[in-house]
C-alpha cells in the first residue's frame, strides 16, 4: 500500500494554479496555443493493418485482423466491426493489468461509434455468403505510453491501420456455390477494406474559467480541466459522434465553436493519415517491384547470349521431347528464360539500368537440344505477360508494344500460361515453375494442335 | 604509492563504467584508506562497478560512480523537493520520488513548537533536507539546516514545478553555473528551486518568461554545454 502511494503521479497546488493562470495569456506549458495539437507521428509495422501513433509524448498501437464468422441474425448481409482496447500497465502507472477500466471502455466505446454509427467502413462488402459466412475485423488497440489525450491518438491509430489493412481474396466454389476458397496472399492479391470517410475525434478540455478552452490536452492538463468533451467528425464537416462525460457544463456557444474548430482540425489530421498511408503503400508497391525485376533479371542474363541459336534448334527438335520430359523439369529455369529472352532482349537492351547480371550461361548450353517449341511459345505467352506491365510500372519503357506483339502471334495454351504467369509474381524462377503434371498437359494439348 | 594507484585507476576516472568493471587493484595500494561512494563495492582485493554510469574521484581518496535515473534513493543531507501527502498529529506524509513516503515532524522548523505547527494543505510544495534515510525505513525530514536555521526551506509559492532525471538535477547544481542557467539569467530575471531527486521549480514574474525557463531546462539535459548555449538563445530569440 505504501509502496503505491509513494509510486502515483501528484498534482502539486502550484502547477494547477500555473496552468490555468497560464491559459489566461494563452500560453500552454509546453510552448503550445490554446488550439495547437502536439506533433502527430504515424508509422506501419511489416504486416498489413499495424499502425504505430506518436502524438508528442502518447504512443498508441493498432492492429486489425480479419476472421471468417457466422452474421449476426438480424443483420445477414453485414460484417462486424469490434473494437478492444488494452492499456498497458507500462503506459501508465494507474494503469492495471486485467480487466479494462473506466476510461479504457469509454475510449473503445468512442472510436467505436465514431466508426459504426458514421458507417465510415463498408460492412456490406464483408458479407460472403449471406446468413452465413462474413468478415469479422476486429481492431486492436494497445496503449503503450499515456502523455495525454488517448482517445485522439487511439483513434488516428485505428484509421491508419484499417486503411492499410487488406484482407485475403475469396471466391465462391463448389458444385452449389456454396464452398468459400480462401485465397493466400501469394495467390491472390489480398483487396483493401472500403473505407467512405475518415472519422477523426478531437478531444476538447475545459477549465473552471468558461472561456478557456485547450485541444490536445497533456497529461498535466488532464488532471487539471474540469471537463472534456469529445467530438467525433470527417473532413466533409458531419459530425459522427459526440462524447461529454459529466465534469463541467458548458454553454451551447461554447460547443458550437468547438465543433467549428474540430472541423478545421479533422481536416487536418485527415490529410496527415493519408498522405503517410499512400506513402506507405508507395514503398510496399516499389518493394514488389523490385522483388519482380530480380526475378526477371535472372532471365534476361542467361540467355542473351544464346538467342538466335536456341530458337533454331527448338523448332526443329519438336518431336523427340516426351523422352526429355523428365529433364525438361529441372531445365525449365533455362527454358522460360530463353523463352522471355526472345520477348525481352528488346527491353533489355533499352534498359541496361539496375539488374544484376549474375549467371553464367555456360552452362545452360548443352540443354539446348531439349528445347520443345510449344512449350517455349507457352511459357513465353506467360513471361510476356508479365513484363510489359511491369516495364510501364517501374521504367518508364518506350516500347513495350514488341513484348506484346510476341503474345499476340502465340495462340492457343493462354488460360494456362495466364494463371502461371499471375502466380509467378513476387516469387522466385521456381515458383513459376508449374509442377510436372500440368505441363505434359499443355503438351498433350499443343501436340494435339 | 599515490602515483601508482593515480596510475592504475585513471584509466577509468570520469570514463563511463558498467556493472562488472574492476577500477581498483587494492593489492598494488598499501596503506590506504579509500572512501567507496555509490555504485562501487569491494570483492577482496578488488573494487568493481555496480551501477553503470560515470566514474569520479575527489581527493584524497573518495571515488564513487554517478548515473541518472528518474527515481529516486534518498541520502541524508539531500536537498529535495517534496509535496505534502497528507498530515498526522507528529508529522506530515511527504512524497519526495523515493520508494517510501517520508516524514516530516511537525516540530522541524525554524521556531517550531506544538503551538505554530504550519499548516500544509494536500499538493502543496515544500524545500526540505533529508535528515535520515535508512533503506527500508521511511526517510525523516527536516525543513531546517541542520543549525535549525530555516534558510531557503519551507513551503514554496506560485510558480510552476517540473520533474526530471537525477542527473539533470545535479547538473544544475554543479558549480560553476551550468550553460543553459547562465544564459537564460543574462536576459530573464527567475528562481528556481532544484531537488536532489528530480524535481525543479520555476517562478518568474511572467508565466510565459516561466515556461521558457522550464521548457530550456528540459530541453538541456541530453546537451553539451555549447550546446545548452545555442539552445537557450534560440529560445529566448523567438520570445523577443
Amino acid at each position: 500500500m505504501e509502496q503505491r502511494l509513494a509510486n502515483c503521479w501528484r498534482l502539486t497546488v502550484n502547477e494547477k494554479k500555473f496552468i490555468e493562470s497560464a491559459l489566461l495569456s494563452e500560453l500552454r506549458v509546453d510552448g503550445r496555443g490554446p488550439l495547437d495539437y502536439r506533433k502527430l507521428n504515424i508509422k506501419f509495422g511489416r504486416d498489413d493493418g499495424s499502425a504505430e501513433i506518436q502524438l508528442g509524448e502518447t504512443r498508441v498501437m493498432s492492429f486489425v485482423s480479419a476472421q471468417l464468422v457466422q452474421p449476426y441474425k438480424d443483420r445477414p448481409n453485414e460484417g462486424t466491426l469490434s473494437i478492444f482496447t488494452e492499456f498497458s500497465p507500462m503506459a501508465d502507472p494507474s494503469f492495471e493489468p486485467g480487466r479494462p477500466g473506466e476510461s479504457a471502455v469509454e475510449l473503445g466505446r468512442i472510436i467505436d461509434r465514431g466508426l459504426r454509427e458514421s458507417r465510415a467502413i463498408d460492412t456490406e462488402s464483408l458479407c460472403i455468403l449471406s446468413a452465413k459466412l462474413v468478415w469479422a475485423i476486429r481492431i486492436d488497440i494497445h496503449i503503450l505510453d499515456n502523455a495525454g489525450n488517448l482517445v485522439d491518438a487511439a483513434n488516428i491509430a485505428a484509421l491508419a491501420s484499417l486503411k492499410t489493412f487488406r484482407r485475403p481474396e475469396c471466391s465462391l466454389g463448389g458444385e452449389d456455390g456454396q464452398q468459400v476458397v480462401v485465397h493466400p496472399p501469394e495467390v491472390r492479391e489480398p483487396l483493401p477494406l472500403i473505407i467512405h470517410h475518415l472519422p477523426v475525434a478531437v478531444t476538447f478540455g475545459f477549465f473552471s474559467n468558461e472561456n478557456l478552452v485547450v485541444l490536445d490536452p497533456t497529461y498535466h492538463e488532464e488532471a487539471v480541466m474540469t471537463g472534456r468533451m469529445t467530438a467525433t467528425l470527417n473532413a466533409n464537416g458531419d459530425v459522427c459522434a459526440i462524447q461529454k462525460p459529466g465534469g463541467q457544463g458548458v454553454f451551447q456557444r461554447v460547443i458550437m465553436h468547438c465543433l467549428k474548430l474540430a472541423h478545421v482540425k479533422a481536416g487536418d489530421i485527415t490529410s496527415k493519415i493519408n498522405d503517410a498511408v499512400e506513402k506507405h503503400n508507395n514503398e510496399r508497391a516499389l518493394q514488389k517491384i523490385k522483388r519482380h525485376s530480380s526475378s526477371v533479371a535472372v532471365d534476361v542474363c542467361g540467355a542473351t547470349a544464346t538467342l538466335g541459336g536456341k530458337q533454331n534448334q527448338s523448332h526443329g527438335d519438336k518431336e523427340g521431347s516426351h523422352l526429355d520430359q523428365s529433364k525438361l523439369k529441372g531445365e525449365t529455369n533455362f527454358m522460360e528464360c530463353d523463352a522471355t529472352s526472345s520477348g525481352q532482349v528488346q527491353s533489355s537492351k533499352k534498359d541496361g539500368s539496375s539488374k544484376n547480371f549474375t549467371g553464367g550461361p555456360s552452362s545452360w548450353d548443352p540443354y539446348s537440344e531439349c528445347v520443345n517449341s510449344d512449350l517455349l511459345k507457352a511459357s513465353l505467352a506467360s513471361r510476356g505477360q508479365l513484363t510489359p506491365s511491369k516495364q510501364k510500372d517501374s521504367r518508364h519503357e518506350t516500347k513495350p508494344e514488341e513484348p506484346v506483339q510476341e503474345i499476340k502471334t502465340v495462340s492457343a495454351p493462354l488460360d494456362t500460361a495466364l494463371t502461371a504467369g499471375q502466380s509467378n509474381e513476387g516469387k522466385t524462377l521456381k515458383d513459376a515453375v508449374k509442377p510436372k503434371n500440368k505441363r505434359k498437359k499443355k503438351t498433350s494439348t499443343n501436340n494435339g494442335n | 604509492m599515490e602515483s601508482k594507484s593515480a596510475g592504475s585507476s585513471t584509466n577509468f576516472v570520469d570514463q563511463l563504467v558498467y556493472p562488472g568493471d574492476v577500477v581498483l587493484d587494492l593489492s598494488t595500494m598499501t596503506n590506504q584508506t579509500i572512501k567507496l561512494g555509490g555504485g562501487l563495492r569491494q570483492d577482496g582485493d578488488v573494487i568493481s562497478v555496480m551501477k553503470a554510469g560515470r566514474l569520479r574521484f575527489s581527493k584524497p581518496n573518495k571515488y564513487w560512480v554517478e548515473s541518472s535515473q528518474k527515481r529516486y534513493v534518498p541520502h541524508a543531507e539531500d536537498s529535495v523537493l517534496g509535496i505534502i501527502v497528507d498530515s498526522r498529529s507528529d508529522n506530515f506524509l511527504v512524497d519526495i520520488k523515493g520508494p517510501t513516503l517520508a516524514f516530516l515532524p511537525v516540530l522541524a522548523f525554524e521556531g517550531g513548537t506544538r503551538r505554530n505547527i504550519p499548516k500544509f494543505e494536500v499538493g502543496a510544495l515544500i524545500y526540505v533536507r533529508v535528515v535520515k534515510a535508512i533503506p527500508g525505513m521511511n526517510p525523516e525530514l527536516s525543513c531546517t539546516d541542520a543549525s535549525g536555521k530555516a534558510g531557503e526551506f519551507g513551503a514554496l509559492k506560485e510558480g510552476y514545478m517540473f520533474e526530471c532525471s537525477t542527473g539533470l538535477s545535479r547538473m544544475l547544481l554543479s558549480t560553476p553555473t551550468c550553460p543553459v542557467l547562465d544564459t537564460l539569467g543574462k536576459k530573464l530575471s527567475f528562481e528556481i528551486a532544484v531537488g536532489l531527486n528530480g524535481r525543479v521549480w520555476v517562478n518568474a514574474s511572467s508565466p510565459s518568461t516561466t515556461i521558457i525557463v522550464a521548457n530550456a531546462l528540459i530541453n538541456s539535459e541530453v546537451l553539451s554545454g555549447v550546446q545548452q548555449k545555442i539552445m537557450a538563445e534560440k529560445l529566448l530569440q523567438r520570445v523577443q
